[in-house]
């Protein structure tokens, strides 16, 4: 699929940008928690995913260590419990269940199945050229189940810093 | 030692009035008030704590999430007693505060009194439950007032939907027993899920009547004296234990010693040792450490006649151990004494040595001069390490000149 190799050439997997220390997630099950979905390793395992805990919602607050830019997400999850009604907030530091319905979204989208095989949904990229922090709100999901269940969440974008320190260490290498 | 933002909910209602917890129970929640505000405080200096009223004319914020205690202990007073508690209403107040904490990175916690009868209903009091769930803040109950009507169901059931990894607690307390406060001591409410807390309830008991310190001080009100006791005991306990180890040493080696000393030196010495070596025993005898020090000093005395690398340590620990003065410039003194008889057939050694015990002494007399500052050891040991060098020195010449 010549689209789908235009989209990943210049796109990047930012898993390597985000801030660990800072990622939070609220109403997830402590059992199922943001990990498995987002960090490697733990979201290629099958056996392991984001649950989220009283209602269907989540809240996902993910920084990052540099500003990046945002070209697409990928979500994987169930076909009933995986997430529906999606809307994604940069830069947005911080947001509560209450709040959430008070800004607009930097974009939104709604989920197919096909999207939740592996079909990365491609965002308006002119709203994410500056991203310090991404924040995803979960609004329902696909099956109006209890509780919302995702597998992986992926994000590919760019760095707006260069990399140039990273591109030199190559060159020492070899 | 979490990081954590504290509502506390009080609950200031017309059935505060009571007098069964004594003196009254609005006395009784504020003295287990002002005992959790200590604690929080007290587990980390960052943490916040704040106070609402739930009943009167409405839901009042008396003291926004601060660190500062004696804001938080002094809106505690003229509080007036009034009206029916709402216990929604306040846990829902308790959590707006909370979010609009400075410092986002603290955990939210609600902690709330209820003294009164609760008129919601289970469902409602279970939709709270999740919604603090889902922002993920904690909730502390105080169930107290020996109320009928199933609060106790009610209250419970709010904590099961709001109970996310343990981090939430109900604490039933009954009438009569003893005061609010000590039963809460032991409640996971102070101690915050197992660390924490502790310290400040060893204080908490301590202020009840218990003393459970060694000396006297209480760490929490000043921890760097309590500390400094501390230390200085076990300083006082290793140097002892060393002394003493050092002295049932020297007992099997002055025996030795004072053979060798009998053998090739003059009988005027021989008898120095022997009536040294009687002195000995006589302190054997007694049990006292400070005889065991004086053992050294007496050692050390006998021992400077017939110089031994050894005794050049034991000198060094006979001066610096801070036993009683009295006993030591006695035991000094018949050094110098000793010293001064063999003054004919000194050797420079002796001399040092002599002057090493009399400076030792003198540095013990001077009023500013602490013998366990490791300066002045180390001054000490550098003058015994040159009094060594020199008594191998002259052992070696004198082995010369004998041969």
């Amino acid at each position: 699929m010549s689209i789908a190799s235009t989209i990943q050439r210049s796109q990047v997997d930012l898993q390597d940008f985000v801030d660990w220390s800072g990622v939070e997630c609220l109403n997830q099950n402590s059992g199922h928690s943001l990990i498995n979905a987002l960090k490697q390793g733990y979201r290629d395992d099958d056996g392991l995913h984001l649950e989220s805990d009283a209602d269907e919602q989540l809240l996902i607050y993910i920084p990052f260590t540099q500003v990046v830019k945002l070209h697409s997400i990928l979500f994987v999850g169930p076909e009933e419990e995986g997430p529906r009604t999606v809307k994604l907030f940069a830069n947005k530091e911080h947001m509560g269940f209450s709040n959430v319905n008070d800004y607009l979204p930097s974009d939104s989208a709604i989920l197919s199945e096909e999207n939740l095989k592996g079909k990365p949904i491609v965002l308006k990229y002119v709203k994410f050229q500056n991203v310090r922090s991404l924040t995803i709100f979960v609004e329902d999901n696909q099956g109006s189940a209890e509780t919302s269940k995702v597998q992986k969440i992926i994000l590919y974008g760019t760095t707006v810093e260069t990399t140039n320190v990273k591109d030199l260490k190559k060159i020492e290498e070899h | 030692m979490v990081l954590e933002s504290t509502m506390i909910c009080i609950d200031n209602s017309e059935w505060m009035r009571n007098g069964d917890y004594s003196p009254s129970r609005f006395q009784a929640q504020a003295d287990a008030v002002n005992l959790i505000c200590g604690a929080k405080t007290q587990s980390n200096p960052e943490n916040t704590v704040g106070i609402l009223t739930m009943a009167g004319k409405g839901v009042r914020v008396l003291v926004t999430p601060t660190t500062d205690l004696g804001k938080i202990l002094g809106c505690m007073h003229g509080l007036e007693i009034g009206g029916e508690m709402n216990i929604t209403a306040g846990i829902q107040v308790a959590q707006l505060a909370l979010k609009h904490r400075q410092n986002k990175k603290q955990q939210q916690r609600i902690i709330v009194f209820a003294g009164s009868p609760v008129t919601y209903d289970k469902k409602a009091l279970e939709a709270i439950g999740r919604k603090l769930k889902k922002n993920s803040v904690a909730l502390d109950v105080v169930d107290f007032g020996d109320e009928e009507d199933g609060k106790a169901e009610k209250l419970d059931a709010l904590i099961a939907s709001v109970n996310n990894n343990e981090s939430s607690h109900i604490v039933h307390v009954p009438a009569g027993t003893d005061a609010l406060s000590d039963v809460l001591i032991s409640t996971p409410i102070f101690t915050g899920d197992g660390e924490g807390g502790s310290g400040f309830t060893a204080a908490a008991a301590a202020a009840g009547g218990m003393s459970g310190f060694d000396f006297g001080v209480d760490p929490n009100l000043d921890p760097e004296l309590a500390l400094a006791l501390r230390i200085s005991m076990e300083e006082e306990r290793a140097r002892q234990e060393a002394a003493a180890k050092k002295a049932t040493e020297d007992a099997s080696k002055q025996e030795t010693d004072g053979k060798q000393a009998s053998s090739s030196r003059d009988v005027g010495m021989a008898e120095a040792v022997s009536s040294s070596h009687n002195d000995l025993d006589k302190k054997d005898d007694q049990m006292d450490d400070e005889t065991s020090l004086l053992q050294q000093a007496v050692a050390m005395s006998m021992d400077k006649l017939a110089p031994v690398p050894s005794s050049s340590t034991v000198i060094a620990d006979a001066d610096m151990s801070d036993a009683v003065d009295q006993d030591l410039a006695l035991a000094l003194q018949m050094s110098i004494e000793d010293s001064a008889k063999d003054s004919s057939t000194d050797t420079e050694v002796n001399k040092v040595l002599g002057d090493q015990s009399l400076m030792s002494s003198i540095l013990a007399s001077l009023p500013g001069v602490n013998p366990d500052d490791p300066s002045v050891k180390e001054l000490l040991g550098s003058l015994q390490r040159q009094s060594e060098d020199k008594e191998n020195e002259d052992e070696s010449g004198k082995k010369e000149e004998k041969q």
